[in-house]
């Protein structure tokens, strides 16, 4: 399985772009290398390379001019037609773990990657809280908001 | 209750402090505030011992090392109890445990407080060396090293120089040194920790106690590893920080007939050194760009440890009750830590917890 | 080929058979103990127990579809009931339970070492002193042959044994007050922290006034008691139940130390507290939630055997006569493997005690203990009406225990003349039982809605932590038509039988869920939460009352088929918890309670297992 590094920097840079996750937060799961050889499992390499094309386009504009970016996102890439879903499929891995062949089709079809993608989905964090019987947060802590930190405070409770 | 910790203590792990020595054979704690600093200092031992402990057992990747995970788990939680047991102590006797101050977090790599500067201890993830390394913080006293407070060759003569003033100061001193607030004191509603239990420490057997139970449970004792002999269904024997580090070390438990001396005999453990996160040594907020992704993931962790410091330190003195806000932001590190060490820095390695004090 | 004889034989290693192990060897009595499931989840050596345990996590983790028997290995010569398998049309016979309706049983079971109470939630409500007489008091169903201050003393055995963190002073409602419990008494540890998000509702809903069918009642809200480690209460005062041979009783005794917390089979280091993981149901990581084997492991050792992958198959009657002479299992090597091993297990005395599902079948499969006719009958459980919706402020669900916090107002009162009482745990977890949360939320605003990068991630945290469920297990009554039964037809790998399945809900139960649903509305209303609760027709479990229709789902209360009773025409064991036909057979567990009340039936049939633990050692005494 060869890994290209543009490509791979490409994922990570476009599947923060998508998922709202900044690259580090993503890099801190550990998944990156498995997102990515699970598409190249299952995307042939030349719908890749084209995806990854209007992907860098897309970061490009995102840059000066992240309202058309998000408009060109929505038009190019989060279409039922564009690019067999392979977005959606991006999103649904990070946020849930799973790989789902068919987005658009049966939602349930969908497989789980292995178990360490469960433990970092991210739609817990996104949702101020952790994966069911991984990353507990320690006695007591539900008696209490979850922990927050911004640059000046970490904050608990009420 | 204190009777029934003594009775735990002395039938799982023999006494290591000598009895028989005399004021004048050892290095000694000339005054009372002297003695106050002192337990500052151990306080401040104990907890410099749990950064590059944490940091080893957070770089083991899930679902490997089960063994060496859970062995260097219960040393950290142990070092826990002993840093809350020696601000016990040091609140006992009049004084005020400083736990947020910026003295207080070591920058590392260091030597631990007051020590002889033999022993350079960093953050790294487990490798031999690590290990090496932790063994070097516990090893037990040579039989006959008096007891030290100052350029101390191991923690155990730290501890008995401790001890001995203060039954000196009990002794000379006109109504007793133990005038604390006993309402400062923390015991095990507040704190839960496997092998050892957190007490009150009132008097002066409560002190010398709690200062048994650290030391036994760190160095162990001098003539043997085991003290147990009864069992019910596979119920495991616990054993001293220094013996359950050199399991890890040599890859093989301890037997019932092993000698402390003797490396351990016993089965094998499957240790896979290979199965940890390639940390870069040492890190620090320093070695990033200010607002860098990782310099915010690096902020990030620092002050939630301080956030957690600043629970201990309110727990310790006066408020027992914020110790359990201690535990979430425990967890929270933990998985802080992790996440780090699975970020890309530098040459193949990953970033890492840097345990810096920041406001 | 036979076996030695023992003095007790016991089928199941789930929280009965662990009971009744403990407390028999160490009156000093010797087991043979047959499991179903495999040797691996029978580990009493630290190392391997703690990686078998790892592996059910890796397997809850590494699956795609997560329900309650998910972490456990699937063995097709000792299947478990799969909720997955349910489907709205019956009759089916997909996987080991056959469903021959009209609708479908909605709950399952575990055969494995621990038995359920490795997927249990643990919480632990005593009945309440009415639901023991519902046929004097509302014309209900029958009335135990025993009463709740029979079982008191049995239930503080039950209590001490789990691990009960809880707060009895908190504990009123309808007949529930402090005169349920002894003088005094506590619960071995303070109640588990109950969440913020229950803050947020008691705001609101504590003291509220609802109305249902023109009476007023009150609303309260108050802590769960639960078998989960938490801080030790100073003021407990007992050590551990033991055999009193001079007074053939069995008495807990005292302690004046701290109570110790029993944490993970494999290291006390782990599990002395509940850490938050939130995945009770079905497996906690840390083993801080009681599970059985925590009390196998106190056997005495030279006292019992246990054997595993071993599948009772038939209880044998002696020739000539009425007594058990033994219990043919069959091994297995391979659990999906048609190949066995056949063995007959001997005792003095003999106790299946390996759910009400299996022990049911296990006698009809051996045509004993039913002069009655009332084998595999009364099959009941507690329906569950769940209802949910969006709280206007984030509650932050997800997080911390099943269930911290209960409404207690509906567990007792005339109505249940009329319709069935509730208890309504206000729930921790979310939309996750109704509808999939919050993968669905994902999936429908990712798919469906197209939505990306921040604007998903805020959508996400703005609605998902507001997502609250609102729960109420609705006590079914004893109906005959409600039973296991067996068939030819149906058999397993091994040749056993598998369960056939007849069950229905009869109007009692759904006015009860018409009646819960008005009270959810009232209580939603006064909280400001928003409704999300929809009730499909192609859900099983579907059923129309009073032109509405509602959903139930199954608690997992599976309870009711060998009932106690006081007379052998209507009853299949006495009060005793012995079969009537059979001086020798012991019948332990959920199966043996006549009625369920509104409280989980694991406490209950526990202090029953205490009990019958009694009855059995005055026997074995009488007869050596």
């Amino acid at each position: 399985m060869t890994t290209s590094n543009k490509e791979f920097d490409s994922f990570l840079a476009i599947s923060a772009w998508l998922t709202g996750f900044e690259a580090i937060e993503l890099q801190g799961t550990g998944m990156t290398s498995v997102y990515f050889s699970t598409l190249q499992k299952n995307i042939t390499g030349a719908n890749l390379e084209v995806f990854f094309a209007e992907a860098r386009s897309v970061l490009l504009t995102a840059e000066k001019d992240p309202v058309a970016a998000k408009a060109r996102t929505l038009s190019h890439l989060m279409q039922n037609s564009s690019f067999n879903n392979l977005a959606k499929q991006i999103i649904l891995m990070w946020y849930i773990g799973q790989w789902f062949p068919e987005p658009a089709g049966d939602a349930r079809n969908s497989t789980q990657i292995n178990a360490q993608s469960y433990v970092e989905s991210l739609m817990w964090p996104a949702a101020d809280t952790h994966p069911p019987g991984a990353k507990q947060p320690g006695f007591g802590s539900w008696a209490e908001r979850p922990i927050k930190v911004d640059t000046f405070n970490v904050t608990m409770g009420k | 209750m204190n009777a029934i910790i003594q009775q735990r203590s002395a039938r799982k792990r023999h006494k290591l402090v000598r009895k028989d020595i005399s004021y004048s054979e050892c290095g000694t704690i000339p005054t009372l505030e002297g003695l106050r600093h002192h337990l500052q200092t151990a306080i401040e031992i104990e907890h410099a011992t749990l950064p590059p402990y944490l940091t080893a057992l957070y770089s083991i990747k899930e679902g490997s090392n089960a063994f060496a995970y859970q062995a260097i788990q219960s040393v950290a939680m142990e070092e826990m109890l002993h840093m809350i047991l020696a601000c016990n102590i040091l609140n006992a006797i009049g004084g005020h445990p400083a736990i947020n101050k910026e003295h207080f977090v070591p920058a590392y790599p260091g030597y631990l407080p007051h020590s002889d500067d033999a022993l350079l201890v960093g953050l790294a993830k487990m490798t031999p060396e690590t290990i090496e390394t932790f063994l070097n913080i516990e090893q037990p006293a040579a039989s006959g090293a008096p007891p030290q407070p100052n350029h101390w060759h191991t923690i155990g003569q730290f501890y008995e120089a401790i001890d001995y003033a203060l039954s000196h100061f009990e002794h000379v001193t006109e109504g007793g040194i133990f005038t604390g607030d006993e309402s400062y004191q923390l015991d095990e509603n507040d704190y839960y920790s496997g092998g050892g239990k957190l007490f009150k420490v009132r008097n002066l057997a409560d002190a010398k106690l709690a200062i048994e139970e650290i030391i036994s449970q760190g160095e162990g004792m001098n003539d043997g590893i085991f003290d147990s002999d009864h069992r019910l269904f596979g119920e495991e024997v616990d054993i001293a920080h220094y013996f359950k580090f050199n399991e890890i070390y040599i890859g093989r438990r301890y037997t019932l007939t092993d000698t402390p001396e003797a490396p351990p005999s016993g089965a094998r453990v499957d240790i896979q050194w290979d199965e940890v996160y390639n940390m870069h040594p040492n890190p620090s907020i320093k070695n990033y760009p200010q607002g860098s992704p990782l310099w915010q993931q690096t902020n990030d962790f620092n002050k939630t440890y301080m956030a957690m410091l600043d629970s201990i330190h309110c727990a310790v003195n006066g408020k027992p009750e914020a110790l359990k806000r201690a535990v979430p932001l425990m967890f929270d590190i933990k998985y802080k830590a992790i996440a780090l060490m699975k970020t890309p820095y530098k040459d193949g390695k990953t970033a890492g917890p840097s345990f810096e004090y920041v406001r | 080929m036979s076996e030695n004889e023992y003095d007790v034989v016991v089928v199941g290693s789930g929280i009965a058979g662990a009971v009744l192990a403990k407390v028999l060897t160490q009156a000093g009595k010797t087991v043979l103990m047959l499991e179903a499931g495999l040797q691996a989840g029978m580990a009493l050596k630290p190392e391997e127990d703690h990686a078998n345990y790892q592996s059910y996590l890796e397997r809850f983790y590494a699956s795609t579809i997560k329900a309650t028997n998910t972490p456990y290995p699937e063995l097709k010569d000792a299947l478990s009931i799969n909720v997955l398998d349910i489907d709205a049309h019956t009759p089916y016979e997909t996987g080991y339970m056959v469903q021959l309706g009209p609708l479908p049983f909605a709950s399952d079971c575990l055969r494995a070492p621990g038995g359920t109470t490795m997927h249990w939630l643990g919480n632990v409500p005593r009945m309440l002193p009415n639901d023991f007489q519902m046929k004097t008091r509302y014309d209900q169903g029958v009335d135990w042959p025993i009463s709740y201050a029979d079982l008191v003393p049995y239930y503080e055995m039950a209590e001490n044994e789990i691990g009960v963190a809880g707060d009895v002073t908190s504990q009123q409602g309808p007949d529930m007050n402090h005169t349920n419990y002894s003088r005094d008494y506590v619960f071995p540890m303070l109640k588990i922290p109950q969440s913020y998000q229950d803050q947020v509702w008691m705001k609101n809903t504590d003291g509220l006034d609802v109305f249902l069918y023109g009476k007023q009642y009150t609303v309260s809200c108050i802590s769960m008691p639960q078998g989960r480690n938490s801080t030790p209460n100073d003021h407990y005062r007992y050590g551990t139940t033991v055999w009193d041979r001079a007074s053939q009783s069995l008495k807990l005794t005292n302690n004046n130390e701290h109570y110790e917390v029993v944490g993970a089979t494999w290291s006390g280091y782990t599990g002395e507290r509940c850490e938050g993981n939130a995945s009770c149901v079905p497996i906690c990581p840390v083993q801080a939630k009681y599970n059985a084997l925590k009390t196998l492991k106190k056997s005495d050792p030279d006292k019992i055997k246990i054997i595993t992958q071993a599948v009772a198959s038939q209880v044998l009657i002696e020739e000539g006569g009425s007594d058990v002479c033994g219990i043919m299992y069959k091994s297995y090597t391979d659990p999906n493997s048609i190949e066995y091993t056949g063995h007959i297990a001997k005792g003095k005395i003999y106790i299946l005690a390996c759910s009400a599902i299996e022990n049911a079948k296990l006698l009809l499969a051996s045509n004993v203990a039913n002069t009655s006719d009332q084998v595999g009958r009364n099959l009941m459980d507690h329906l569950v009406l769940l209802t949910w919706g969006l709280l206007p402020e984030k509650g932050y669900p997800y997080r911390g225990p099943g269930c911290t916090t209960y409404i207690p107002t509906f567990r007792d009162g005339d109505f249940r003349k009329d319709f069935a009482a509730w208890i309504s745990p206000i729930d921790n977890w979310g939309w996750s039982w109704p509808t999939f949360a919050p993968g669905s939320d994902v999936t429908e605003a990712v798919i469906n809605k197209g939505m990306f990068g921040k604007d998903l991630r805020a959508t996400l945290n703005a609605n998902v932590p507001r997502q609250t469920l609102l729960h109420f297990e609705c006590e079914q009554p004893p109906c005959p038509e409600n039973r296991i039964t067996i068939s030819a037809k149906y058999k397993d790998r091994l040749d056993n039988y598998r369960p056939v399945i007849q069950y229905d809900a009869s109007n009692y139960m759904r006015k009860s869920f018409q009646a819960a649903k008005k009270v959810s509305d009232q209580i939603f209303a006064a909280n400001s939460i928003e409704n999300f609760t929809v009730y499909s027709p192609s859900e099983p479990d579907y059923v129309t009352y009073d032109g509405q229709g509602y959903t139930f789902r199954g608690a997992g209360h599976i309870v009711g088929t060998h009932r106690m009773g006081t007379r052998a025409d209507n009853s299949v064991v006495d009060k005793n918890q012995r079969t009537w036909d059979h001086k020798n057979l012991y019948l332990i567990g959920c199966g043996n309670m006549p009625t369920l009340g509104t409280s989980n039936p694991t406490l209950t049939m526990t202090a029953l297992t205490y009990q019958a633990a009694e009855s059995i050692l005055k026997q074995l005494e009488s007869i050596t």
